[in-house]
């Protein structure tokens, strides 16, 4: 009988150092309570995608892939490009990370970051048909996620947004409603660029940026996207804990202010 | 006095030594050759040759304490991770005694899930999960302290001849030291003793292939650079 990994287990007295250091405003690797892990941000790594980012958070490391083709659209947006967002956690990630289709944390991954993009209206999908009802762009963003220490919704936001505002796509046109290569090479016509802020909630103290240790330990998750103007375009709660009201206006101000300085972040390693 | 030991660095495939000898764990014996099967300083004593690797994991010995973490309470036992391959298994019995039952004893009255133990490898043969046990001095659950971690490769290089270095250390700053065999030390004693050890400890890992080490140490826990 061999007993497999299942989750991280944090030591008891690692737990009560870490809560001790919270009631000081501080937390187990130095960091202020509202303030993030050094974020790293190159593009263009892959020469073969459309766009490509890789992004490192602390020691979480997240790359994203753009591919950028051409077929049917979805019956209820028939004028509009299509736009999916996949995640998988490769095994050598994280001792706990297992080989296989995505799990549910992937696929929510997935699903929360897919979600950032497309309520943030940040990809001009409209631009994106060729002939409505019948030919569409479509843009398949495929993200592996390196190494994990936390913090895996931020990081992978980050990623994706990066390589969808650096992706460079071939022109199509229609003859007959089949795709044509013109030859020229357009970019992606993006708009807005939606940053993604995570809150953990450990006892009654915030923090952003939960890293793997914090996350074994939080009661609740609390994920906002905001866009260019500040406006919050999608959210996501996680874990059993409960939130009070007052913790979600907190958490939602944090996740303003956090998004601007995240914004430049990423405007300034995309161009 | 004592037998003239040859050191050499070896990496896999490397001829240790040819003749014969007692050999230790990652060499290989082919026909009077021994070959090395890890990175790391080869040992070519009279009659025998030892190989200790630079990385790798822990790979339990019986008889060597280990610092582990309560992971899960099964019916008869407690699993416990102890930074290796291997999980560590401390069966009920070994702490509430033979007539532990589990209708009458709380298992989780005694360690809960999180809970930090000092434990002694009672059984390993690679086949099952080593056994632990916590009865001896100094062994049972650890209440209190800091955790650092190293590799379990350099732990010898810690304790030092004899226990010199971490003599060294605990009297230097004044902490107390509790070291696994697994690579986990605890330290306990006042915040600025616990950063010195911690930064000497850190120097070990790092250097731990350097003549003079214990100099090194000396010279730094005695106010040097800091």
């Amino acid at each position: 009988m061999s007993a497999v990994k299942k989750n991280y287990v944090v030591e008891t007295i690692r737990k009560a150092q870490m809560k001790e250091l919270f009631m000081k405003s501080r937390r187990l690797d130095g960091r202020a309570l509202d303030e993030f892990r050094e974020i790293k941000i190159k593009t263009g790594l892959i020469e073969k995608a459309n766009g490509s980012a890789l992004v490192s958070l602390g020691n979480t490391q997240v790359m994203a892939g753009v591919k950028v083709s051409t077929g049917a659209p979805f019956p209820d947006t028939p004028n509009k490009g299509m736009l999916v967002v996949n995640a998988e956690v490769l095994p050598l990630a994280s001792a706990y990370a297992e080989a296989g289709p995505p799990d549910e944390n992937a696929i929510e991954l997935a699903r929360v970051v897919d979600r950032g993009v497309r309520e943030s209206e940040m990809v001009e999908l409209e631009k994106l048909c060729i002939v409505e009802g019948k030919l569409v762009y479509t843009i398949f963003v495929d993200v592996n996620i390196l190494n994990v220490d936390g913090n895996l919704f931020d990081a992978t936001s980050f990623a994706v947004v990066s390589a969808l505002r650096t992706s460079k796509i071939p022109e199509y046109k229609a003859e007959d409603d089949k795709p044509k290569l013109t030859g020229e090479i357009i970019p992606l016509p993006v708009r807005k660029t939606p940053v993604s802020v995570t809150l953990a909630r450990i006892d009654d103290i915030l923090i952003v940026d939960p890293n793997a240790e914090e996350e074994a330990v939080m009661d609740a998750r609390l994920t906002f996207t905001t866009d260019d103007d500040g406006n919050i375009c999608a959210g996501q709660k996680g874990e059993p804990g409960t939130l009070t009201p007052l913790q979600v206006m907190q958490a939602s101000d944090i996740a303003i202010s956090k998004g601007k300085e995240i914004r430049k972040i990423i405007m300034e390693a995309t161009g | 006095m004592m037998p003239k030991v040859v050191r050499k660095f070896v990496i896999p495939g490397d001829v240790i030594a040819v003749g014969d000898y007692r050999s230790g764990s990652y060499i290989e014996r082919r026909d009077n050759q021994y070959i090395a099967l890890r990175v790391g300083l080869a040992e070519i004593g009279r009659d025998e040759v030892k190989l200790n690797p630079l990385s790798g994991p822990y790979i339990p010995h019986v008889d060597d304490q280990v610092i582990g973490k309560i992971i899960d309470i099964t019916a008869f036992g407690w699993q416990v991770d102890i930074n290796s391959p291997f999980f560590g298994y401390l069966p009920a019995s070994f702490v509430f005694g033979k007539e532990f039952s589990p209708s009458t004893h709380d298992l989780s009255s005694k360690f809960k899930i999180g809970d930090l133990i000092a434990a002694k490898v009672e059984a390993f043969d690679r086949t099952r999960d080593p056994q632990l046990s916590i009865r001896g001095p100094g062994l049972g659950k650890i209440p209190k302290g800091e955790i650092v971690k190293m590799s379990p490769t350099k732990i010898p290089r810690l304790i030092g001849r004899k226990g010199y270095m971490i003599k060294m250390i605990a009297t230097q700053t004044g902490c107390e030291l509790k070291v696994g065999q697994n690579g986990i030390v605890v330290l306990t004693g006042t915040p600025e003793g616990i950063v010195k050890a911690a930064n000497a400890i850190r120097m070990i890992e790092q250097e731990a292939h350097v003549a003079d080490l214990a100099k090194k140490i000396q010279s730094y826990l005695s106010g040097g650079a800091s």
